[in-house]
């Protein structure tokens, strides 16, 4: 459920970007906000630590524009990915109206992306999500690597609830707009008041 | 007593009162809903995020010491400080102010504005949520997020 405010007339939806530590979210978020329209991406917030590692998240405002007389915004949100930020991690979920979940394509990164996807789910459920019909995209991210896991692979062990996926070079902004536009239309899709 | 007819005046009225800089209404989400002062030098947008992701991180630090919640926030810095208190389990309000002596002054004003808003803040009437039409906003919506998401595409 998004933010509505009927007295400003204003609508914000909630992404939060997924994944586990240096797979990519907050490069997806730094080249959304270099792609799009500087008009309609505000100021990105990045509390990176000094190893480029997100401690708390990332934020970055986006306007879609008015519609219905709304003025209608996407607060695109990552958690940080290291096992030891789960408190963080399940306070920035709470609310999110949908999810991108990033993982990393290196082979050295099957296990930690399957624990992360876990902990994904375990707070889908802590949060009342339907893991079905609740607004996720797989990003299967670093494509560029000399070695990655194949696609079908990733799969298996990441999706297997069937969700659309979409293979990225976040680095190269390869794959960043297709995932963020497909998780929007999920969203405004279902949304509902 | 007067009579506020919406929070904004309430804001105005605080920022008067205790002469602070700057003073703000911020959803549990992390959006503001009002702003009243000087918010010029500010970005309110990434403030309301950041504010209110520290307060929820704060409300579990308070769990864990056997506390519901800690209802009012004191940030001090050299020039500026900012003090946050929660007005109900939704929203928190946000003052910036710079001479510390006034501490106090800022403190009372603050419980008196919550007070004020706090009965300010209903529920949306059902009336206002008819508003908006559901089928037609998704339909624009997509239309719209199509047109903005490809045009970088080329």
């Amino acid at each position: 459920m998004p933010y509505i405010n009927y007295d400003k007339q204003e609508i914000a939806f909630k992404i939060v970007y997924f994944g586990p530590g240096m797979s990519g979210k907050t490069t997806n978020l730094i080249k959304i906000h270099e792609i799009l329209d500087p008009q309609k991406c505000s100021e990105m917030v990045v509390l990176d630590t000094e190893e480029e590692r997100t401690l708390f998240f990332d934020f970055l405002p986006f306007d879609l524009g008015s519609i219905c007389g709304f003025s209608v915004r996407f607060n695109m949100y990552t958690v940080p990915g290291q096992v030891q930020y789960e408190a963080s991690r399940k306070l920035i979920l709470d609310g999110a109206d949908g999810v991108v979940f990033v993982a990393d394509s290196h082979p050295s990164k099957r296990e930690e992306n399957l624990l992360s996807y876990q902990m994904m789910t375990e707070n889908f459920v802590s949060h009342g999500f339907d893991p079905v019909t609740y607004p996720l995209v797989l990003q299967f991210n670093k494509r560029d690597l000399d070695q990655v896991m194949n696609i079908s692979e990733m799969n298996a062990s990441l999706n297997k609830g069937g969700h659309k996926t979409f293979e990225a070079v976040a680095l190269k902004g390869q794959g960043v707009i297709e995932t963020i536009k497909e998780v929007s239309k999920q969203i405004v899709t279902r949304f509902e008041i | 007593m007067q009579v506020h007819h919406n929070a904004k005046e309430a804001l105005d009225k605080l920022v008067n009162d205790s002469e602070c800089i700057t003073a703000l209404l911020i959803s549990r989400e992390g959006v503001s809903i009002e702003e009243s002062g000087n918010t010029g030098y500010l970005n309110t947008t990434a403030l309301a995020a950041l504010i209110a992701g520290m307060f929820t991180a704060t409300r579990e630090v308070a769990r864990m010491v056997g506390e519901e919640h800690f209802s009012i926030l004191l940030q001090q810095g050299t020039n500026r400080h900012i003090h946050i208190s929660l007005i109900n389990e939704t929203v928190m309000m946000v003052i910036i102010f710079e001479d510390y002596q006034r501490i106090g002054k800022v403190r009372y004003e603050a419980k008196k504005a919550s007070e004020v808003i706090a009965n300010i803040m209903q529920p949306e009437p059902e009336a206002s949520v008819e508003k908006l039409n559901v089928a037609g906003f998704r339909e624009y919506a997509l239309n719209l997020i199509d047109r903005i998401f490809d045009k970088p595409q080329g």
